[in-house]
């Protein structure tokens, strides 16, 4: 009982930094790509957020010309594993944002596009729209954000070279 | 013997604690690094917005005195369209309840003002809803607006392609009787662009939010049938 619980943890300290560079990268591909998509058509994801109406439309512009570019950041940040652990937090930050705002959305009876990863906006008529996938795969990447506030060393990190010290060590950071 | 077993001790205890300390120290700097970085991104995105934009437009001449639609007749209702030239709800509706559209305004019973908004340029390789839009204020111009609208719809590109080039542009207007030299000039120029521009983002403001959308008085109607528009238009004209 006990030696297979201590050969499990064994096999996990073993896997567990290897796992969390696929969890890194994972999440920095969600938000190169999110923020690839938008980036191109700034006034677009402005009105993707307008669309959500929960701000006045200016505001909104503002926000959907900022947003591709901090995705793009953040995703940088986690591509290089700098600053891991604030970036989780930013990560998670942005999409218990997002999640509201398309539940929001929902329990308003928008018919809109959540516009997560490009298009957006108002959905042609007869279109149904798609929340309970939407909120289900943010919260997929919640997940991500959460595990690597947890455990924010992983190997190839910048952070992990900054502090001199070999990939697989404790939680302090 | 034992003394300096815990001086090696204490020793080791004080290293520990100045790696500590650094340890915090630089997971302090990164992060506040990483925020700096997070913040510049978000105003880098905002200037760039901003420089995308224009201060200043030029409405063409037949628009509404906000400058922000082109007016068709003069009825005493006012029928709102806001259409982008690439949307296939909009082509469709243009087929089916257009001729309705028309019929009431030669009717004088309402007056439309329509906003061409280039909502879907990313559904093009070549901001086609822009360059349709602004090619548009050059029909305008030439007096050729309708005419023009009509065509583009006729002749509307799938989304996902390059949308008409320019010169196809030109030679529509050409084909509906704009001057070749003026009306091409003005679309080379994209005389018209800013004043896309603003047609777009007045209609954000005003809550337009999809194409085709049809105001009747202001109300958003929902039957976009010949059937439902006449309705509407016969109900606020009371």
């Amino acid at each position: 009982m006990t030696v297979t619980t201590e050969r499990r943890r064994a096999r996990w300290a073993a896997a567990r930094p290897w796992f969390g560079i696929a969890v890194r990268l994972g999440l920095a591909a969600v938000w190169l790509i999110a923020g690839g998509a938008k980036v191109d058509d700034l006034a677009a994801s402005g009105r993707a957020v307008n669309a959500y109406q929960v701000m006045p439309y200016d505001l909104a512009m503002v926000i959907g010309a900022a947003l591709p570019f901090v995705e793009l950041a953040l995703g940088l940040l986690l591509l290089l594993g700098l600053a891991t652990r604030l970036a989780a937090a930013v990560s998670a930050a942005l999409l218990v944002v997002f999640v509201a705002g398309i539940a929001s959305a929902w329990a308003r009876g928008l018919a809109i596009d959540c516009g997560c990863f490009g298009s957006g906006g108002q959905l042609a008529a007869g279109q149904a729209p798609s929340y309970l996938p939407e909120i289900l795969r943010d919260l997929g990447f919640l997940v991500l954000a959460g595990y690597l506030l947890r455990w924010p060393r992983t190997p190839f990190s910048v952070d992990g070279w900054l502090a001199g010290e070999p990939a697989v060590e404790d939680d302090d950071e | 013997m034992s003394s300096r077993k815990g001086q090696k001790s204490a020793n080791r205890v004080v290293r520990e604690q100045i790696a500590r300390e650094k340890r915090r120290k630089r997971a302090l700097w990164t992060s506040v690094a990483a925020v700096v970085v997070l913040v510049i991104a978000g105003l880098i995105g905002w200037s760039v917005f901003r420089s995308q934009r224009s201060d200043t437009f030029t409405a063409p001449p037949g628009a509404n005195d906000a400058g922000n639609g082109i007016v068709l007749g003069t009825g005493k209702v006012t029928i709102d369209l806001y259409e982008d030239y690439l949307c296939p709800a909009c082509r469709q509706f243009q087929q089916t309840s257009g001729p309705t559209v028309d019929q009431l305004v030669n009717e004088g019973k309402a007056k439309v003002i329509f906003h061409p908004v280039a909502f879907l340029n990313r559904f093009s390789t070549t901001e086609y809803s822009t360059r349709a839009s602004a090619a548009a204020g050059c029909a305008a111009k030439g007096g050729k607006f309708k005419e023009f609208t009509d065509q583009l719809f006729a002749r509307q590109p799938a989304e996902g392609s390059a949308g008409l080039s320019d010169d196809e542009l030109i030679d529509i207007g050409a084909g509906v009787g704009l001057n070749r030299d003026d009306f091409g000039a003005c679309v080379r120029d994209g005389t018209y662009k800013p004043w896309t521009e603003r047609v777009t983002d007045d209609a954000g403001r005003a809550g337009v939010t999809s194409t085709p959308t049809i105001l009747v008085d202001g109300k958003p109607v929902q039957d976009r049938s010949p059937d439902g528009i006449r309705a509407a238009v016969e109900a606020a004209g009371k």
